[in-house]
Parts: structure tokens; sequence; C-alpha cells
């Protein structure tokens, strides 16, 4: 019994052995791509960090957090980040439920077909998309424009990019275009493998689409939401290169968000320390939500 | 065996920690040793000149065009045996990828633009090498004194050797004005006119329904002096003093030129378009007028024949309109800079570069490639004032070069004034006051230049 113990012992042992071995090209990896910048990150915005050969870094304590917190410009990027992260991750969500609902038990064709259309702009490349949308948007020859102003809806051209009104709107339509693909083909995937089974004997039993949905279908496509809601919330709060590439932020700091902020104050101010406080606000944020997230879905479930 | 392996990722946290914590100390200390080490390797650099070096260089004229850098390329390495490994820049990102590069210790050996980088944004950073050693009493004679003023710092130190100059104008639709009928507003030949001539102009070209007849764009990233230069010029506004030290955007005088462009029919503020947008509207006859123009713009032949618009309509550029005409126009200065990488057969080699393009046999063909006039007036004696003889748009266009102003661009905290600028012009565009949005620029901006 105890030889038997002591190799089965053994055994584990050389299975972790095994495990970390397998895991360690990735553990470097993670190490330093992800936790070595975490901690650079969080070690640097506790310091007056510019940039310069000649120049030392300074401790500060908390000043830059301070300072975050009475930057007009901040408090407005964090305001714009939360607008597109309230707009756009329910409609994400809900969008490509509706859509992932009515795709998902047709014929396979039409459904891969569907699932090409929609996944399409997420694997284009961002740079491409954002040149398309921005000749869409164009002040003085857009399709937008045109349409508008031949179909009567506008009596002169809108600056879309340009009017502080509607930049922001604009980015968030052209999130929403990227961003549903990806939860289109999840949901497909999860409504897909809801064990048939239970939905007949819902249907057996009198229960109607509305209430099979609702019983059958949704409590077991809930791991599924869980991950749609924490990564769409993710992306939208991270959002960077649409604002980069179209609006820099403007006009008037209408469109900055906390990522382009960063960018903005770190690459065009050459604020390293002050960057790096507004990234780890940006981090808390995200992490405390998605922990609220967590917990609630583990509740549902 | 799981509480081992998880000492051992603690262990490697810990490292890292401290990795993160070395920096601060390590590198000014790191820094002392290698700025102390290359100055004595520089003493004996002859030795060791390196055999290849990279330059950046952003779209200067030809100097943006592969084809064209390549073939000088070539003929610099015949004449010394060094390679050059060249990567081209734009004016939206290059400054991203050349302050990462800084960061992450792979800076290229010689960087191609304008003081208002080298000098006032790297060098004063102290990522440039010195290179006033370069300058010799004839090299003072025979290169223009502004650029000398804008290449050196107060305390002597020289980040950049200028190879090529212009002014920067405006542009005008000719044919748009003729159909106006307020051709006799432009004189094509002074190419100067007056604030009130403008006004005029941009009222004929607005009631003949060109809506708008100009933008100022203020999108951000690049053509900013031609936003500037419209406004300071219009009532002799200046956008620093005369010491460089300091932004005077606020003064009555800018107010009121902006004050007027704010309420003007047919000028619009365009949040949504940047000085190359701007350029690409009024090739394509959207735009009746162009602030961001020189005389690389004028020569362009990309789709019609230079001095013509994408529909064959007449260009015709112009000074920036002044009270009495006589506009101070922005300079546009270009040269090579070379970065302080600790290595001291790299920096030999890159000023060979510089001597052999900026005061050497490569100076006509560099300057030719570039499309603008030559930094001096000759190269240790050999004439270059025939350089351009041959072009007669370049000819014409040498009638704006006494207008040039001075080179304030290299006035301390420009890279945050110039965003500060944009965001100025994007509130003035949002109908906020004027008074109000310059006074902003001119804190965030002079706190940027302590």
């Amino acid at each position: 019994m105890g030889s038997k113990t002591s190799l089965s012992k053994a055994l584990v042992r050389r299975e972790t052995i095994s495990g970390y071995l397998f895991m360690l090209p990735c553990l470097f990896f993670f190490l330093t791509f992800v936790i070595y910048p975490m901690f650079m990150c969080v070690f640097t915005s506790f310091f007056d960090s510019n940039m310069g050969k000649n120049t030392t870094d300074v401790f500060i304590g908390l000043a830059n957090y301070r300072e975050l917190f009475s930057d007009r410009i901040f408090l407005g990027a964090l305001r714009n980040t939360f607008v597109i992260v309230l707009v756009s991750v329910p409609v994400v969500m809900v969008f490509s439920l509706w859509v992932a609902s009515a795709i998902y038990d047709m014929p396979m064709v039409l459904t891969s077909a569907f699932r090409c259309i929609f996944y399409l702009p997420v694997v284009t490349g961002s740079v491409a998309v954002t040149v398309v949308w921005k000749w869409m948007y164009n002040n003085y020859y857009g399709i937008f424009n045109f349409l508008g102003k031949n179909l009567g809806l506008i009596d002169k051209n809108i600056n879309w990019l340009g009017d502080e009104k509607y930049a922001l709107w604009c980015i968030i339509l052209i999130l929403l275009t990227t961003s549903v693909g990806q939860p289109i083909v999840l949901y497909v995937s999860a409504l897909g493998n809801v064990d048939k089974t239970l939905i007949e004997a819902a249907e057996v039993d009198g229960a109607n689409r509305s209430q099979v949905f609702r019983n059958v279908k949704w409590p077991q496509i809930m791991p599924t939401t869980l991950y749609i809601l924490i990564i769409t919330m993710i992306n939208s709060f991270q959002c960077f290169a649409l604002i980069q590439l179209l609006t820099s932020g403007g006009p008037n700091h209408s469109t900055d968000t906390i990522m382009y902020y960063i960018y903005y104050t770190a690459f065009k101010l050459y604020r390293y320390g002050y960057g790096n406080a507004m990234g780890v606000v940006l981090m808390i944020i995200i992490a405390v939500l998605s922990a609220v997230q967590f917990k609630l879905g583990s509740s549902d479930n | 065996m799981r509480k081992t392996t998880a000492l051992l990722l603690a262990l490697v946290m810990v490292i890292s920690l401290a990795a993160c914590a070395a920096p601060a100390g390590t590198e000014t200390a790191a820094g002392t040793e290698a700025a102390a080490g290359t100055e004595a390797a520089v003493e004996t650099a002859a030795d060791t000149k390196a055999s290849e070096i990279t330059l950046w260089t952003y779209p200067i004229g030809g100097w943006g065009n592969a084809e064209t850098v390549d073939s000088l390329m070539a003929d610099f390495k015949a004449a010394t045996g060094i390679s050059v490994k060249v990567e081209y820049l734009d004016y939206t990102n290059g400054d991203d990828q050349v302050n990462t590069a800084i960061e992450g210790k792979s800076a290229p050996d010689l960087i191609m633009e304008g003081p208002e980088r080298l000098v006032a944004n790297w060098g004063a950073k102290g990522y440039m090498a010195d290179i006033a050693d370069l300058w010799d009493d004839e090299d003072r004679k025979e290169v223009n004194s502004a650029c000398q003023a804008a290449c050196f710092t107060a305390d002597g130190k020289c980040f950049e050797y200028p190879v090529v100059m212009t002014a920067h104008c405006m542009a005008v639709n000719y044919t748009a004005l003729e159909k106006a009928g307020k051709a006799d507003l432009v004189n094509k030949d002074t190419h100067t006119w007056t604030t009130q001539q403008f006004k005029y102009a941009v009222a004929a070209l607005y009631a003949a329904g060109n809506d708008p007849v100009a933008a100022i764009f203020c999108g951000g990233q690049g053509g900013d002096q031609g936003t500037r230069a419209i406004i300071n010029n219009m009532y002799g506004g200046t956008f620093t003093n005369a010491e460089h030290n300091a932004y005077t955007a606020d003064s009555a005088e800018n107010i009121k030129a902006l004050e007027e462009l704010q309420a003007m029919d047919g000028i619009s503020f365009d949040a949504s378009i940047v000085g190359g947008d701007e350029i690409n509207l009024f090739r394509q006859g959207i735009l009746k007028m162009a602030f961001c123009w020189n005389i690389a713009q004028q020569l362009n032949e990309d789709n019609n024949a230079a001095g013509l618009t994408n529909d064959g309509d007449e260009i015709v550029f112009m000074s920036f309109p002044a009270e009495d005409g006589n506009a101070k126009l922005c300079g546009g200065i270009w040269g090579f800079g070379i970065f302080d990488n600790g290595d001291a057969g790299k920096i030999e080699a890159a000023k060979e570069f510089i001597r052999y393009f900026c005061e050497g046999e490569g100076t006509e063909p560099a300057v030719k490639a570039a499309q603008y006039f030559a930094a001096r007036t000759g190269v240790h004696g050999r004439d270059l004032s025939g350089i351009w003889s041959d072009n007669a748009i370049m000819n014409e266009y040498n009638k704006l070069m006494p207008y040039l102003g001075d080179y304030y661009q290299v006035t301390g905290g420009w890279a945050e004034a110039r965003t500060a600028w944009w965001n100025m012009l994007q509130a003035v565009g949002s109908g906020a006051s004027v008074a109000d949005s310059v006074k902003t620029f001119c804190e965030t901006a002079n706190a940027a230049a302590k």
C-alpha cells in the first residue's frame, strides 16, 4: 500500500514537472510581456517620469493620481469611455443574440454565410475599416451626406467627425460593426449546443417560444453570455485605434477616451508617470466590473 | 512540489519587480557612464568608423521616395564605402516611431527633419549628438543665417546640419477666382496681397457658390504652419516672442484675426481634416484656397501638370495676406541630425554622411531630390545659386523667399504647444470665445516652455 502511494506520488510529481515545463515558454512570455509591464506601469505611476536622456524619475507618491481627478480632460475621457461602454455593450449583446437566434437553426449554408458576413469586419484590418468609414463620413464627398441631401433628410453637409455633437456617436457606430462578429459566432455555437430534448420536453409541456427561450435556452447559454459580456466590455473600454485614426480625440476633446488620453499623455506630452497612473485606474475599473459580472453570472447559475 | 514551484514563480516575480525598480537609478548611472564613454570614444572615433548606418527620414520632397533615396545612397556608398539603411517615416506616426525607438534604445543613427524636432525636441532632451565641430568659417559664411540660428542652441551646440529650406505659403484656385470675376485681387507677379484683398477674394468665391472656400484644418498631425501663418499675418500678430521663450498667440492682433476668420462666410474650422487632406481637397477643386502650401506642392505632378488642380484649374501660390501686403512667412528648414547612441564609430560615419550631403559633392543632388532651395549659397566656394536655373516654377517661387520670417519653431515646449494649438483651433471652430481659447493655449504652451 505504502509503495503504491509513493509510486503514485512520484508519478504525480513527474506529471506536475512535465506540466510546468510545458507551461514554461508560455509563462516566460506571460511574465515578460504581461506581468513585467504591468508592474512597471504600477511602479512608474508613483514617479514624475518624463522623456529625457538626463532626466531622473522623481518619486511623488500619489500625486499623479490626485492630479488625475482634477484633470478636466481626463474626466471628460472617463465620461466618454463610459458612454461608449454603456451604449455599445448592451447593443452588441442584444443584437448579436437576436441575429444568432435567427440564423442558428437555418440550413448550414445560410448559417455559415451569415456568420461570414458578420465576422468579416472583425478579420478586416482596423486601418482598412477605418479608412472606408472615414470616406463615408467625409464632410465634403461622403456617402452619408450625399444620401442625406438627396433623400431630403439634411439641408447641408454635416461634418460627422468634425462636429462634437456627432463625432462620438460615429465612433460608436463603427465600434458596433466591428464588435458584433465574434458574439454572433459564439452565440450560434452556444444555441446549437442547447440540449434539444429539454426544448422538446418543454414544448410538450406547453411552453411557448418565449418561455422556451427564457427558461431553457437562456440558462444554458449563460456562460457564453458572461464571456461575451466581459470581452465586449473590455474591448469597449480599450477603444483606441478608431479614435487615433479618425479624430485624434477631437473635436475639442469630445472623443477622448482613457486609452487615447493615455497614449496622448505618454507620446505627445512625454509624461510617462501620469499616463501610467491612468492605465492603473483603467485596469482597476475593468477588474472591478469584470469581477462584478463574474459574481452576478455565477449567482444566476 | 507545488510549494517549491510556487516559490520559484514568486522568486521570478520578485526578480521582475527588482528589474522594474532598477531603471530610475540605473538608467541615470548607465546614462552617465555611457555619456562619459561616448565622449572618450569620440576622440578616437576616426579609427573605428562604422561601415553601415541607419537613416530615418520624413517625407521631405523626394527624400520620401525610395527610388530617389536609393540612388543617393548608392552614390554615397561609392564615395565613402559606408552603406546606409533607410527607413521612411510619415508625419502621422513618425514622431511616435522615433520616440518609441529612443525609449527602446534603438534610435537610428541619422534622422532628417527640421529644427523643431531635432533641436527643440530630441536635442533639448539630450538624445542628439553635438555636431558643431562640422562647421568651419566658410560654412558659417555660406549657410543661410536663419538656418544657422535655428540649428544651434543658445550654448553653441548644433543638433542639425541644414541642407534645404523654403518659405511656406498659401495657394488660390485662380480659375475659380476668375469665374467669380475677382481675378484682379491676385497679383501673379508679386504673389503678395493685403488682408483686405484676401477677405474680398473669400467673399467673392463664397458668393459664387463655393462653400466652404477654405478650411482652417485642425484635425492635428502636421501642416500647423499654415494655420499659424494665416492667423499671425492678417493683422501682424506673432506666435512667439523674439527671444523664443514665450508664446504670444493671445495678442490683440491674433485675437482679431481669429475672430474674423471664425465669423467669415466661406471659412470653415474643420476638425475632421488635417493638412494633407486640405491639400487633397484643394487639388480636387473642392476647396478654392489652401493654407498648407509650399514649393513642393506647386511642383507636384501626381494627378496633373505642376500648377494645376486635378480638373485643370490654375493654381497660383500666394504669400499670406498682411495689412500692408508684406507677410512674414513661416520657414521650412530640413537637414540631418545624429542620435547619440553611444557608438562613436556610428557617429563618425554619420558625420561623414552629413559632410557628403550638406557640404560636399552630394549637396546638389540632395537639394534637387528634396525639391526645395539650398540652405547655403555655395559649397566651399562652389556656387549653388544656379541650382534651379532650369526650373521656371522654382525661379518664380524664389520671389517669396525674401518674406521668410523668424524661425520660432525652436521655442521650448514646442511639441506640447503644437497639440495645444490644434485644441485651441477646435475650440474656436466649435464657437468658443476666441479670447478664452487663445488664453488657454498660451497658458498650456508657456507652462511647457518653462
